[in-house]
């Protein structure tokens, strides 16, 4: 399968922070949730792929090809929406119709103001008095009009109401039906990639800990709950992480299959991504 | 970067009130003949420019046009070039004006005093451009605004502490004979003043990280 | 057609959505030669990843249920309904195994266990 993205080995040094080593791939078709705390290296890495930050040490390939080379050819077909930065907001969105169709070849206005329709946003109002919901609706409506090929979303959801965004991730459904389509989305709300995602990258504290299809995390990962005494004879190797509470020991375990076959214990829940996240980063080794 | 421009423009368009009611006074203080003010629309431009700077940095607008196609390379060329282009229009529609009242009120157009004016006008206007956005692009334009406040201080000071130990008014005395040149050394500064202030712009914004 | 998905089963997804179109082909419910929605508007409709339906369709295809025509989709493949009933059958026996073991170990009797087989077979209508 070809891949719409690929990051390599990006690393980039802030005196407070640093991105180490990261690397990805998206494959066409797909959609990628990318999950992390706060602060863990998400924005930064979508900065680097757009070439908003640049110096970075590393390599990203879009459409297979080079993001600096060929930064123009790409960016033509990539939509984006980034957190918290926007067009002006003394500006109408009928005018950021009126600017972008001489930014973008593809620009469709028709396209465009048929989302303003859809999502019941006043295109004659500046976007200052736009709620925040209505401000993350017409940042997706903009990132969508001009057909691109690749979206890159950080936090496209946050500020939204399940119902708001629920037709949010409707819509990058109805996207991905092309399959030479791809996204990236970035989200602390997990919820909403568990239904959405094909694939999770999980970045924590700058480092990739894992980039896996759903479906293999779900399926094969698993919260063990045991007792202390349990809990102590269970080799090291066999788990990811624990946290201990007073009543049980919760053990993120990586193959849930193998462990009921080696240990007697039956209790083994179903992971979700928020119990796969808090414990990757409150547990321990 | 047609967009672009186009942006900067519409940021604009809230001022169009503002800009009517001093066009008005500058008409009626045409009329009255007390000062030639030919320079105050282009000037209040250059203003009014510097107020989309803060809209543009509250919103991260900076950060979000690198996103866009040629975003990152035409961005600080396109705040120029509106810049210019807006005081071009500007001072376009004062000097037709200052012609109809002149030839309304004396029957004549005085046409060297309105070359004057104009050459004025461009050089006020782009002077403080010049300075003001490589510094806005460095700093913001809170801090722009104070750091070129103590670069002036500064310069005042230095000067007057210079003006001890050296005899300003003969220097001035000696560059007189270039009095008769000034029409073409005054283009010549204001083309290369503005190039000089775009590129250092333009590599501040390019090694700015967002 | 109908596929109903529980979250909170346990059973992975691709697994349920299987055996409900497996269930629909032995009906007769799916026809033979009946093309069946595409992975991507499969996976839309049911709010699933792509690569889950790819997955069940994957696992239909290599049972013999659904055959794929590249860059035309997946049909209903040509199912011998007394060799697909056999497999339900088989099924079938081999969960009424474990819980005839069950019922040995724990002596049970034949009546019981029989009583609760027409209990549920009752409750199911």
């Amino acid at each position: 399968m070809e891949n719409i993205l690929e990051v390599k080995n990006l690393s980039k040094k802030y005196p407070e922070f640093e991105l180490k080593d990261v690397s990805f791939e998206l494959p066409k078709g797909m959609i990628m949730g990318f999950i992390g705390e706060n602060g863990a290296g998400k924005t930064t890495t979508i900065k680097s792929i757009l070439n908003i930050i640049g110096n970075y040490k590393g390599e990203v390939k879009v459409f297979g090809l080079d993001n600096k080379k060929n930064e123009r050819e790409i960016k033509e077909d990539i939509g984006v929406v980034l957190d918290d930065m926007f067009f002006p907001e003394i500006l109408l969105p009928k005018d950021i119709n009126n600017i972008m169709k001489d930014v973008y070849k593809n620009w469709d206005s028709d396209l465009y103001f048929k989302y303003l329709m859809d999502f019941n946003l006043p295109k004659d109002k500046q976007i200052k008095t736009y709620s925040k919901g209505m401000r993350k609706k017409l940042e997706i409506a903009t990132s969508l009009s001009h057909h691109p090929k690749l979206l890159i979303l950080d936090e496209p959801t946050s500020g939204l109401d399940p119902i708001a965004r629920n037709e949010v991730i409707d819509i990058f459904r109805d996207f991905i039906q092309n399959e030479e389509c791809g996204v990236l989305l970035s989200s602390h709300i997990t919820s909403d990639l568990e239904h959405i995602a094909d694939y999770i990258t999980f970045i924590n504290d700058g480092e990739i800990i894992l980039s896996k299809t759903k479906d293999e995390l779900i399926e094969q990962y698993g919260i063990v709950k045991c007792t202390e005494s349990e809990f102590n004879k269970i080799d090291k190797q066999d788990y990811i992480k624990y946290k201990k509470t007073k009543y049980e020991c919760e053990l993120l375990v990586e193959n849930k299959n193998e462990f009921k076959k080696k240990y007697n214990i039956n209790t083994i829940d179903k992971i979700s991504l928020e119990d796969l996240m808090v414990l990757m980063v409150k547990g321990e080794k | 970067m047609l967009g672009l421009i186009k942006k900067d423009f519409l940021m604009l368009k809230g001022n169009f009130k503002t800009w009517l009611i001093l066009l008005f006074v500058y008409i009626v203080m045409a009329f009255q003949e007390t000062t030639n003010l030919s320079f105050l629309l282009p000037f209040m431009c250059v203003v009014t420019m510097l107020s989309t700077f803060s809209y543009d940095s509250y919103n991260k607008w900076d950060a979000y046009v690198c996103s866009l196609p040629d975003g990152r390379k035409n961005s600080v060329r396109a705040k120029y070039i509106a810049t210019l282009l807006l005081i071009f229009v500007t001072l376009l529609i004062t000097t037709i004006l200052t012609v109809i009242i002149d030839y309304y009120r004396t029957n004549a157009v005085n046409l060297e005093s309105i070359v004057e004016s104009i050459f004025g006008a461009i050089f006020a206007t782009t002077l403080l451009q010049s300075i003001m956005y490589p510094a806005i692009y460095k700093y913001g334009v809170e801090k722009a605004r104070i750091a070129i406040f103590i670069a002036v201080f500064g310069f005042a000071l230095i000067g007057g502490v210079l003006s001890k130990y050296i005899d300003f008014e003969s220097i001035i005395q000696g560059l007189a004979f270039l009095e008769n040149y000034i029409m073409m050394i005054i283009p010549v500064i204001i083309v290369v003043m503005l190039y000089i202030s775009y590129k250092i712009a333009e590599t501040v914004y390019k090694r700015k990280e967002y | 057609m109908e596929i109903i998905i529980s979250n909170s089963s346990g059973v992975p997804i691709y697994e349920q959505i299987k055996e409900q179109i497996k269930a629909k082909i032995v009906s007769n419910e799916l026809k033979s030669g009946e093309l069946l929605p595409s992975i991507r508007t499969l996976a839309k409709d049911l709010r699933c990843s792509v690569i889950t339906t790819k997955n069940a369709y994957e696992e239909l295809v290599r049972d013999g249920y659904v055959i794929t025509i590249p860059s035309k989709g997946f049909y209903v493949a040509e199912v011998n309904l007394d060799v697909a009933r056999e497999e339900q059958l088989n099924k079938i026996e081999n969960l009424l195994d474990t819980a005839v073991t069950l019922a040995k170990t724990n002596n049970i009797e034949k009546k019981t266990i029989t009583e609760i087989l027409d209990i549920l077979y009752e409750e199911e209508k």
